[in-house]
């Protein structure tokens, strides 16, 4: 009777499985990741000179009003997030496309809020001067670090199944609170207009 | 399975980012063609203001040439960022005066010296506070008056663009005036007749003749 020498045996400690998770760095890069976007337009906002002024959209009265219906735009896709998210995760019903939904609304939210953003950072910059500028310029960097955060733990797999949501549940928050400091701000100091 | 969907979303939208932000650098706008400027950290460098530009001057970001030329002469007119009020700053011979005005009831008179690296500090009645930093053919900085704080960049004014200020007696009352004609040629001003303000009338950008209560008056450019 020949034994094979190499057969795995019952005592021995099982070998490391190769698919490992690969530790904590799942949730450090993207919160390193998240901290330098938030630290880094914090800092570009506060150092460079605000500009004052950028190039503006033809057929509005202002930039405040451009971004004021950018934001609400993005505001409206996080609106259809939220939704397509309980439906993602089956806590409304929806149709088979929601996940397609959730991903492309969300999509377009972020691209129609930089150059919100942008605008924010290159004319006006980071200011402090009332209550509702300080927290609009400090939780407006800090979305951009969180939403980061939640593009790559999309990628990592394994996750706690309260991550995700909780991380887009902060996303979609703060991104409420930011329309609530300028853009409702500003259709109620200047009036809805365009 | 890595999902790349996620970076690409990233990856557009830090894209579009830079190509706005690019965008704004290279158009500017109106007369301001060199408006983006990057502090640099260590050594203060901040580019020297310019005390007569050439008016043909299109590119080159000032912060090539952070040479020291003498203290900035001329007058800046614009609006606050929330558009609510008029200001604008008169430099010469290391001296500013400022006016700030919303064409109301709030307004400014605001004075004090003007720092080698273009900054100043000024002051006026009431505990008005005006700081500012002159670059190139722009002054930013924020201003607090009668309460309010605004924030301001303004650019170098071209004529008829400039500060005028009046001071008559008129049918007995002492008569006061301010005018800040901006860029675009539109007028804030205020007039007090024995410290009562209340909006100015037009004067002609050319000659600064003003009629106030049937009397001729003549607003000159105001200089530190």
């Amino acid at each position: 009777m020949s034994v094979d020498p190499n057969a795995a045996t019952q005592s021995f400690p099982p070998p490391q499985p190769a698919q490992r998770p690969p530790g904590p760095a799942r949730y450090l890069v993207p919160a390193l990741v998240a901290a330098a976007v938030a630290v880094a337009l914090g800092v570009y906002g506060k150092v460079h000179d605000p500009a004052g002024t950028a190039f503006n959209i033809a057929g509005f009265s202002s930039t405040g009003a451009v971004k004021s219906w950018l934001a609400t735009t993005a505001f409206f896709f996080a609106l259809v997030q939220l939704v397509s998210a309980f439906m993602v995760y089956g806590k409304l019903p929806g149709p088979r496309w929601a996940g397609k939904l959730h991903r492309w609304s969300g999509r377009i939210a972020f691209l129609v809020a930089v150059p919100v953003a942008v605008h924010c950072l290159y004319a006006l910059g980071y200011q402090t001067y009332e209550t509702r500028v300080m927290w609009h310029s400090a939780l407006g960097c800090f979305f951009f670090g969180a939403f980061s955060a939640k593009m790559l733990l999309l990628r990592s797999q394994r996750l706690p199944g309260w991550l995700l949501p909780l991380v887009g549940g902060l996303v979609f928050t703060v991104l409420t609170l930011l329309w609530l400091t300028s853009a409702l701000w500003f259709f109620r100091t200047f009036g809805v207009t365009t | 399975m890595k999902r790349p969907g996620p970076l690409l979303t990233l990856l557009a939208g830090l894209l579009l980012g830079l190509f706005m932000l690019s965008l704004n650098a290279t158009t500017g706008t109106k007369t301001a063609s060199s408006s983006y400027q990057e502090k640099s950290p260590a050594p203060k460098s901040s580019p020297a203001p310019k005390s007569s530009p050439a008016p043909t001057r299109t590119t080159a970001p000032p912060s090539a040439s952070p040479s020291r030329t003498p203290a900035p002469t001329g007058v800046y007119t614009g609006r606050t960022d929330d558009d609510s009020s008029a200001v604008a700053v008169s430099l010469k011979g290391g001296k500013a005066i400022a006016y700030f005005c919303d064409g109301h009831n709030i307004e400014s008179w605001l004075k004090g010296d003007v720092e080698d690296d273009g900054s100043m500090r000024l002051t006026g009645e009431d505990g008005a506070k005006l700081t500012g930093t002159v670059k190139g053919r722009r002054l930013g900085g924020s201003a607090d008056v009668g309460g309010g704080h605004y924030t301001f960049t303004i650019d170098k004014a071209k004529k008829p663009s400039g500060l005028f200020r009046a001071n008559s007696q008129v049918a007995g009352a002492r008569i006061e005036g301010g005018w800040i004609i901006l860029p675009n040629g539109k007028q804030v001003g205020i007039l007090t007749r024995d410290g009562k303000p209340s909006a100015a009338p037009a004067i002609d950008p050319d000659t600064g003749a003003v009629t106030v209560d049937g009397q001729q008056l003549t607003a000159r450019p105001v200089t530190p």
